[in-house]
C-alpha cells in the first residue's frame, strides 16, 4: 500500500530481450538492485553485473546463454553466492544467471540410492528431505545451510566429513549441462557410476563454472551410519594437537571428521552466535567424529582418547547427547562468519598439505602473521591436511587489504613449498589465480586452458577465473 | 544500460552538510560498527522470508546490509530504489538468529528507515494514513479507547452482520476485508477497568509486585489477553500495577522510520515505569521494542543510561512465569495444540522453550511441534497492511507448516494472532488462535470453579535461576 511501485519498461535492447526470455519479474537491471550482486562470499574484488536473470528451467537457461553467446556478451552462473574465492563475481560486467529459482528436489530413488536435484537446491535440504527414511547426502560444506548443490558441483565443495566420505565429485552420478553455446547435454543420464569413456563428470565437477552451466544433478545418497560419536579435545600446545592428528590417522582409524581450531579461531567462535564455552586459554582444539556400525565405535573412541592423552591433552570428552554434539558442530560450522565478531573483514585461504607437515606449516603461518602484523585464525580439516588460515583485517585501514592479500598468498606458498596445494575445496576463482603458478608450470597451465577452450572457445563464460593469463592478471589488478 | 537514477527527493534541506562521502544526511544514521560485523558469508539467506520468496540478494539480510553500507560509502543515494529493499524487510530478526557474527540487521534497517523517512517523507494519502495511525492514534490511549468503543458498537449492534451481508466489504482491498473478518470481539480495556485501583492484589500469598505494560492496540483489541495476564500473575502471588502514564511502546514507529516519535514514547515509558522493579509484557513486539530502547538512544548518553536501567526490568510474561515459578494447573484441557514462535519473542528475545513449557504443563494438552515454528507469519507489526502481497506469500508458507489437525495455535504476540487468524480462515483450517497465557488462565479458572488447586495441594513449578 505505502510502497508499491510500477515496474518500468526497460529500454536497453539486451535487457528487453532477456526479459522476454525469463519474464519481466525475473530480471534485475537497476543499479541499486545490481549492487547486491557485485561480489559473493569473497568480498575483496567487486564488479557490477550487466543484469541478473532468474531462469526457472533449463530451456530458459539455454535461451539466455544462446542470446549472450550470439551477442558476444560475457555471462556466468551463480548459486547462493557463498563461494569464498570469487567465482561468481562479474569481473567483466557479466550477465549473471542466478539459479536460485531452480530449487526443486526432482526425484529420490532410495532403491538405487540416488536423488536428482535442480542446481539451486540447498545442500542441507537434501539431507533434511530424506532424513526420515534414514538417508543423507554426505558432502557438508560449512555453508550447507544456505549453499546450493549447483554451486557445490562448480567448486567441487568439500566439508568436515569429506575425510571419510570424499568431496562432491565422489557423489555426483550425472549432470545436465548447458554448454557455453547454449546446447543442452546430459552426462551419464542414467546415473550409473564409472561410465566408459572420458570422465566428463569429473572434468565438469570443480570446473568453477568455466565449462558449462549445470542445470540438473544426480547425486549419490547414503544410508545413515548406524552409530556416531564425537570427541572434543583441548590442547595447551598446537604441536601436540597436530601430532595427535597424525597419530590418529596412522593408527588406522578413519574418522568421519577430524577438525582443528586454534586459539584465535576459538576466540572468534566463542564471540559469535554459537559459543560452546571452550576455555579461553587453550592453544588448539580437535573435534573428532567417528561413525559406522556400532560395534567398533567404542574402541575407536577409546583409542582416539588415548592418542590425545599421549600428546598431553588438557581435557578430552565425548558428546553426551545429540544436543551437545549439535552445539559443537554449529560452533565449528559457523566459524568463518563468526570472525565478523572479532574482525571487520577476513580473507580465508584454503591450502592442502601432507598431514605430517602440519606442525611445520602452522609454525610458518604464525611467522607470516607476525611479519604482516595481522592476526591469522586457523579453522581446518586437519584430518585431510586441508588448512583454512583466516586472515583478519580491516579494509577501512589504508593498505591493510593489500597486506592481507599478501599474507594469504604467503600462506599458500608455505603450503606449496612442502609439496601441498593451494586449494582443497574453495576453488581458485579470482582469489588464487596467481598462486596457480606456485604449483603449475606455464605448460601445465596452457594444457588446462586448452581443455577449457574446447568447451568455452570465446571465453564468454566466467572468464578471468581459475587460470591466470598475462592479460587477465592486469585486469584483476585494475579491479583492485 | 537502462539505469535511471532518480534525483533525491527531499522536501526540506538537510540540517547539515559534511565532507564525508556518505549519503546519509541526518543524525542517527546507520551505525558503521553494526555493518562492520558482516563478512558477507551468506549464512542468513535461507532464514530470510523475503529472500526465500524472491531469491534476490537485495531482499536478503546481507544484501540489505550491503546496500545500507553502500549509501554510507557514497555509492548509492537514498532514493526509491534503495527504499524498496529496506522497507520490504519484515524486521523479523530471523537473520539475527542465523548470523554467526550476531550482526544487528534489525537495528541497521530501522536506522536506514529513519534516514529514508527524513529524505522522502510520505506524501499524499499514504502520509495521511501513516500519520493517523502512528501519530494521532497509537500514542493516545483515550482516542484508542474511543475507536475500541466504535468497533465494539460495530460488532455488538449488528452493524457488522449488516455490513457483511450488504456486500459493502466487496469494495475494500482484499487484505483489509480479510482483516475485518477476523477482528476479535472487543472487551473492556483493563486500563479502564482498573482505573481506580493502585495495586491489583495477589490472589495467593504475595511474593512480588510487578508492573505491566498494557500496550496500545493490545488494550483495545485484545483486552481479554491483558485480563488473562493479570489473572495469571495475581494467581501466582504477584501484585500487579498498571502505571497510568505508560504509552504505546513505539515499536511500530521505529519500524516505520519515525524514530523521533519512537524516542518520545520511549522516554515517556521509561519515566512511567521508573518505580517498577519488573515490567511484564505480553506482546512479543512490544517487549522486544522495550528491550531495545538503549539502541534508540545510542547517541544520547543520558537517556541511554536510563534506557539500559529500564531494559533490565523488562520481561515477557512467559519467561517471567518460568523464572519465578507458577502453579501447575490441575484441570484438563484436552486439545491438540501447536505453538508459533513470534519473531520478536524467538529471534528478538531468545524466548523459545519457556512458553512451550507452560503449554506442556497444562494437563491434557497434546502438544505438536510444527516445522519451522520460528518462521515469520507475515504480520510484522503493520507490514501486512503496508506490504499485503509479500505478507500473503509469507503467510502461505507459514500455513503450510502448521499441522492440519491441530485444534489450537498458541503464540505470544497480538500481531501474529491477527495474521494467523487470517491464515486459518483463508486456508480453511479449524484451529483457534490463542495467546499462551489465556490457556493457563483458563485452566486456573477451571481449577477455581472445581475447587482444585487451593492451598496445600498446589503443585508448584519451581522457580528457575535468573
Amino acid at each position: 500500500m505505502f510502497f508499491t511501485k510500477k515496474k518500468k519498461t526497460p529500454r536497453d535492447p539486451t535487457i528487453e530481450h532477456l526479459a522476454d526470455i525469463v519474464g519481466k519479474k525475473s530480471i534485475l537491471y537497476k543499479k541499486e538492485d545490481l549492487l547486491s550482486y557485485d561480489c559473493d562470499g569473497f568480498t575483496i574484488h567487486k564488479a557490477i553485473p550487466k543484469a541478473v536473470v532468474f531462469p526457472k528451467d533449463t530451456a530458459e537457461v539455454a535461451a539466455v546463454v544462446k542470446y549472450c553467446s550470439a551477442h558476444k556478451m560475457p555471462f556466468l552462473a551463480r548459486g547462493a553466492g557463498t563461494g569464498l574465492s570469487g567465482g561468481a563475481i562479474p569481473l567483466n560486467g557479466e550477465v549473471i544467471i542466478s539459479l536460485v529459482k531452480m530449487k526443486n528436489l526432482l526425484s529420490v530413488d532410495f532403491e538405487n540410492r540416488q536423488a536428482v536435484v535442480q542446481p539451486g537446491f540447498v545442500n542441507l535440504k537434501l539431507t533434511n528431505s530424506i532424513a526420515d527414511k534414514g538417508y543423507y547426502y554426505a558432502p557438508d560444506p560449512s555453508s550447507q545451510y544456505v549453499c546450493t548443490i549447483g554451486g557445490n558441483v562448480a567448486e567441487n565443495a568439500g566439508g568436515a566429513h569429506c575425510l571419510k566420505y570424499g568431496v562432491t565429485t565422489n557423489h555426483i552420478l550425472g549432470l545436465e549441462v548447458v554448454l557455453p553455446d547454449g546446447e543442452i547435454i546430459e552426462i551419464s543420464e542414467n546415473g550409473l557410476p564409472d561410465a566408459p569413456g572420458y570422465d566428463l563428470l569429473g572434468l565438469l565437477t570443480g570446473s568453477e563454472g568455466t565449462l558449462g552451466i549445470v542445470t540438473k544433478i544426480t547425486v549419490r545418497i547414503l544410508k545413515n551410519p548406524e552409530g556416531k560419536q564425537t570427541v572434543l579435545a583441548y590442547f595447551d600446545d598446537v604441536e601436540n594437537g597436530s601430532q595427535a592428528v597424525s597419530d590418529i590417522i596412522s593408527a588406522g582409524i578413519v574418522p568421519a571428521a577430524l577438525e582443528m581450531m586454534d586459539k584465535t579461531a576459538i576466540e572468534g567462535v566463542e564471540a559469535g552466535t554459537y559459543p560452546v564455552g571452550h576455555p579461553d586459554d587453550i592453544e588448539a582444539l580437535l573435534l573428532i567424529e567417528v561413525d559406522g556400525i556400532i560395534t567398533g565405535i567404542a574402541e575407536q573412541i577409546e583409542e582416539i582418547m588415548n592418542v590425545c592423552r599421549r600428546w598431553n591433552v588438557r581435557e578430552v570428552k565425548v558428546a553426551e547427547s545429540e544436543e551437545e554434539r549439535g552445539r559443537w558442530w554449529a560452533n565449528r560450522k559457523t566459524g568463518f562468519g563468526a570472525m565478523g565478531a572479532i574482525s571487520p573483514d577476513y580473507l580465508v585461504q584454503d591450502g592442502v598439505i601432507p598431514r605430517s607437515k602440519l606442525p611445520e606449516v602452522l609454525r610458518n603461518i604464525r611467522k607470516i602473521s607476525e611479519e604482516s602484523e595481522l592476526r591469522i585464525a586457523n579453522i581446518f580439516h586437519a584430518g585431510d591436511g586441508n588448512l583454512h588460515p583466516l586472515i583478519l583485517f580491516d579494509s577501512r585501514k589504508p593498505g591493510e587489504t593489500e597486506k592481507a592479500l599478501k599474507a594469504g598468498s604467503d600462506c599458500l606458498k608455505a603450503c606449496a613449498d612442502v609439496g601441498g596445494s593451494i586449494t582443497g575445496e574453495h576453488g581458485v576463482g579470482i582469489e588464487k589465480i596467481e598462486e596457480m603458478r606456485f604449483i603449475f608450470t606455464e605448460e601445465e597451465l596452457e594444457a588446462q586452458t586448452n581443455v577449457r577452450d574446447v568447451f568455452n572457445p570465446d571465453g564468454l563464460l566466467n572468464s578471468g577465473k581459475l587460470f591466470p593469463t598475462p592479460s587477465r592478471c592486469m585486469d584483476v589488478k585494475k579491479v583492485m | 544500460m537502462a539505469v535511471e537514477m532518480k534525483e533525491q527527493q527531499t522536501n526540506n534541506e538537510p540540517p547539515c552538510t559534511s565532507n564525508s562521502l556518505s549519503n546519509y544526511l541526518w543524525d542517527d544514521h546507520p551505525d558503521e560498527e553494526k555493518w562492520a560485523d558482516c563478512v558477507h558469508c551468506g549464512m542468513c539467506l535461507e532464514s530470510c522470508p523475503t529472500y526465500l520468496e524472491t531469491g534476490q540478494e537485495q531482499h536478503s539480510p546481507r544484501g540489505r546490509v550491503h546496500l545500507i553500507k553502500s549509501v554510507a560509502e557514497g555509492k548509492l543515494e537514498v532514493n526509491e530504489h534503495f527504499m524498496d529493499p529496506v522497507f520490504q524487510c519484515l524486521d523479523c530478526r530471523a537473520c539475527t538468529t542465523a548470523c554467526p557474527a550476531d550482526v544487528d540487521v534489525g537495528g541497521l534497517i530501522e536506522e536506514a528507515r529513519g534516514q529514508i523517512r527524513q529524505a522522502m517523507p510520505l506524501k499524499g494519502w499514504k502520509g495521511v494514513v501513516s500519520r493517523l495511525f502512528l501519530k494521532d492514534l497509537f500514542p493516545h490511549k483515550n482516542r484508542l479507547n474511543g475507536v475500541g468503543g466504535i468497533l465494539k458498537f460495530y460488532q455488538k449492534s449488528g452493524l457488522q452482520k449488516a455490513v457483511r451481508k450488504s456486500g459493502a466489504l466487496k469494495v475494500m482491498p482484499k487484505h483489509l476485508v480479510e482483516m475485518e473478518s477476523i477482528m476479535p470481539p472487543i472487551q473492556q480495556s483493563v486500563q479502564k477497568k482498573y482505573k481506580d485501583v493502585d495495586v491489583i492484589p495477589a490472589s495467593s500469598k504475595p511474593k512480588a509486585r510487578v508492573a505491566m505494560l498494557t500496550g496500545c492496540i493490545m488494550d483495545v483489541m485484545f483486552a481479554d489477553i491483558n485480563q488473562s495476564t493479570i489473572n495469571v500473575l495475581t494467581y501466582n502471588g504477584n501484585e500487579v500495577v498498571l502505571p497510568k502514564n505508560q504509552t504505546c511502546c513505539g515499536a511500530l514507529h521505529v519500524h516505520a522510520g519515525d524514530r523521533g516519535t519512537g524516542k518520545k514514547l520511549a522516554k515517556q515509558n521509561i519515566e512511567a515505569f521508573r518505580d517498577a522493579e519488573k515490567v511484564i509484557v505480553n506482546a512479543a513486539g512490544c517487549g522486544c521494542a522495550l528491550k531495545e530502547y538503549p539502541e534508540l538512544f545510542r547517541n544520547d548518553p543520558e537517556w541511554k543510561e536510563k534506557a539500559e536501567e529500564f531494559t533490565k526490568k523488562v520481561e515477557d510474561i512467559s519467561k517471567y512465569l518460568y523464572d519465578t515459578g507458577y502453579e501447575k494447573p490441575h484441570s484438563k484441557l484436552n486439545k491438540r495444540i501447536t505453538y508459533h514462535d513470534a519473531c520478536h519473542l524467538a529471534h528478538g528475545q531468545g524466548i523459545r522453550h519457556e512458553p512451550r513449557k507452560l503449554l506442556n504443563d497444562i494437563n491434557g494438552v497434546e502438544y505438536v511441534e510444527q516445522p519451522n515454528a520460528d518462521m515469520c507469519c507475515g504480520s510484522a507489526g503493520i507490514y501486512n497492511i503496508t506490504n499485503p502481497e509479500m505478507a500473503g506469500a509469507v503467510l502461505e508458507r507459514k500455513m503450510e507448516n502448521v499441522p492440519r489437525d491441530v485444534e489450537m495455535i498458541s503464540m505470544g504476540n497480538p500481531g501474529c494472532m491477527l495474521q494467523m487468524a487470517i491464515g486459518v480462515q483463508k486456508y480453511g483450517r479449524r484451529a483457534e488462535i490463542v495467546h499462551t497465557v489465556q490457556l493457563l488462565d483458563w485452566a486456573y479458572q477451571q481449577d477455581q470453579k472445581n475447587g482444585l488447586g487451593t492451598s496445600d495441594d498446589k503443585q508448584t513449578i519451581a522457580a528457575r535461576e535468573g
